[in-house]
């Protein structure tokens, strides 16, 4: 994975009304060949970003470059290069699956047989003459996804691509991000209010809250904050006294247990011993990590 | 090239809707209600030149009132293709200008607008045929037809509507609530014809809705050139200020 940013969003705010400011200084950076997981609770900006990187909304205030190149003077060949799916299925209801991807074959300037390969890859190749009205929403999204390959694209911008699938299509959908990710050298970036739906396929995560980045990096760096947050919950015959011995691991008395900040498995044999050596009866003792989905909950919740 | 492309995608976004059919239903109204009337009354005999004097009824009727009715209702339409499927926010993803999504848009319609006025010429011709052949002592074909009038009145219906269909194309692209261009139209075609045929207005020459009716009115008919070139001249501005309000619209529904 190289270190090239494909998409670099500099100073970005916007405003849907004065007074309503939605996006506050986004500073997006997502490196070439990564799958960046864009996540926040609904309402906190996902989409308004998205729809400002794909030229849906007029810029307002800071600078979009996508490969490179600044949006608004290379609109059309930015957009050439990429695959996108903005919220809700977007599809002619009274056209059929195959029409609905010749609309744009030519306007993205692909052969004739990319039609039936996305279909195929997406699994709505015996979709026939049914019309898309008639499809199940999980079938919506798929040709949505479709649509969105099209192109072959660099860069494929899904927005909660989710929405409407069952676990199984989830799980089809998340194999196949990874997929072309991996085979194709592809960069995605694939918004969701739910993390624990998107850690299993990230590389890099940002997480964005009421219109603020409150994180962006690695998806290490997201778990060395994750190990930061993680504890040791210990109950005894004396908590008062276990609370003084542990006072290099920064205790916290919490109900009827103490809290301790954990930095290891191997730390809690250590901690063991210390307690039953102080002649303490130790009833538990038991790492909590802290998962991802808690630390996200921690780090939107933190700035409400 | 690329402004063709976007049409060759608006043209398949009209498979299957009923566009081609209104456009053809439309079109054949005047010369079916002209058929059942002849089949029912007859026809006057007394006139000089029947089949060239039902081919200027054909005219008037549908300039007046279907053709520019016709018009109304693609525009508003054919733009909700898009409001209805949720779809302005993919066509404005593809790598398209703006403007060829516009112009392609504006040249389907023209399409369809070229479609009704051959196919009502069309239909009116075996209107024509059949008429003679339930009755031949109409005589219908005894007279030649004066194709050049039938073409310069079809053109004139064309070239004067430009302005309305430009106003309509604007309004069904800008209001997803189909019944405002519907409610605006009707309102202002029925203001435009009064204006003409009952009021005989001046202010008419400049009033886009009063266009239809300049060629019927006697005190306005000597003014229709310069109507048309005002018709063209309100087309392309108005068309100008759809493309920059389209551009600085949020496209995200």
């Amino acid at each position: 994975m190289s270190n090239t940013p494909i998409i670099k969003t500099t100073g970005l705010s916007y405003y849907y009304s004065k007074g309503a400011q939605t996006l506050f200084d986004i500073n997006l950076q997502v490196e070439k060949g990564s799958i960046y997981g864009f996540l926040g609770p609904n309402g906190s900006g996902k989409t308004t970003t998205l729809s400002l990187l794909l030229g849906l909304l007029n810029n307002q205030k800071g600078d979009i470059e996508i490969f490179g190149q600044h949006l608004h003077q290379n609109r059309v060949d930015i957009l050439k290069r990429i695959g996108s799916l903005v919220e809700a299925p977007s599809l002619y209801g009274h056209l059929t699956a195959t029409e609905n991807l010749e609309l744009y074959r030519s306007v993205y300037g692909v052969p004739k047989g990319r039609v039936a390969e996305v279909l195929q890859i997406v699994g709505l190749e015996e979709t026939g003459k049914k019309v898309v009205k008639r499809f199940s929403l999980g079938m919506k999204q798929r040709l949505s996804i479709a649509l969105a390959l099209l192109p072959n694209p660099e860069l494929l911008i899904l927005d909660e691509p989710s929405n409407g699938l069952d676990p199984a299509g989830i799980i089809e959908l998340r194999e196949l991000i990874k997929k072309l990710n991996k085979d194709q050298g592809m960069t995605i970036v694939i918004s969701s209010h739910l993390l624990a739906e998107v850690e299993k396929m990230v590389s890099h995560v940002g997480i964005i809250f009421k219109g603020k980045m409150l994180f962006q990096g690695p998806l290490p760096e997201l778990h060395s904050f994750q190990e930061k947050g993680s504890r040791i919950f210990i109950k005894t015959s004396d908590n008062e006294t276990a609370y003084q011995l542990l006072q290099d691991h920064q205790p916290e008395i919490v109900g009827e247990a103490v809290s301790i900040a954990f930095s290891g498995i191997r730390q809690v044999a250590a901690v063991n011993r210390t307690l039953i050596n102080h002649n303490l009866d130790v009833y538990l003792l038991h790492p909590k990590e802290n998962d991802l989905e808690q630390l996200f909950i921690d780090l939107t919740t933190a700035q409400s | 090239m690329n402004t063709l492309i976007s049409l060759r995608s608006e043209i398949l976004k009209t498979k299957r809707t009923a566009s081609l059919y209104f456009t053809l239903i439309g079109a054949a109204v005047v010369p079916v209600v002209f058929l059942l009337n002849v089949l029912g009354d007859g026809l006057d005999s007394t006139k000089k030149d029947p089949l060239n004097a039902i081919f200027k009824l054909l005219a008037d009727m549908n300039g007046l009132a279907f053709f520019p009715w016709f018009i109304i209702l693609i525009c508003t339409l054919l733009p909700q293709i898009e409001y209805r499927n949720n779809t302005w926010k993919q066509v404005f993803t593809s790598p398209q200008p703006k403007v060829n999504v516009l112009t392609a848009k504006f040249a389907t319609i023209h399409l369809l607008m070229l479609l009704f006025l051959v196919s009502t010429h069309l239909f009116m011709f075996l209107a024509i045929v059949l008429a003679n052949l339930v009755d031949p002592t109409l005589g219908l074909f005894k007279h030649s037809l004066n194709g050049q009038t039938v073409l310069i009145n079809a053109a004139n219906s064309y070239v004067t509507m430009l302005a309305l269909c430009a106003i309509h194309f604007w309004l069904g692209i800008r209001f997803r609530n189909f019944i405002v261009p519907i409610a605006v139209g009707l309102a202002l075609w029925l203001a435009g014809t009064l204006l003409v045929l009952e009021y005989k207005s001046s202010t008419a020459y400049y009033f886009p809705y009063s266009f239809q009716a300049i060629s019927l009115s006697p005190k306005h008919q000597p003014h229709l050139n310069q109507v048309a070139w005002t018709s063209v001249g309100y087309a392309v501005l108005v068309l100008l200020l759809c493309f920059f309000d389209l551009r600085s619209r949020r496209m995200t529904t």
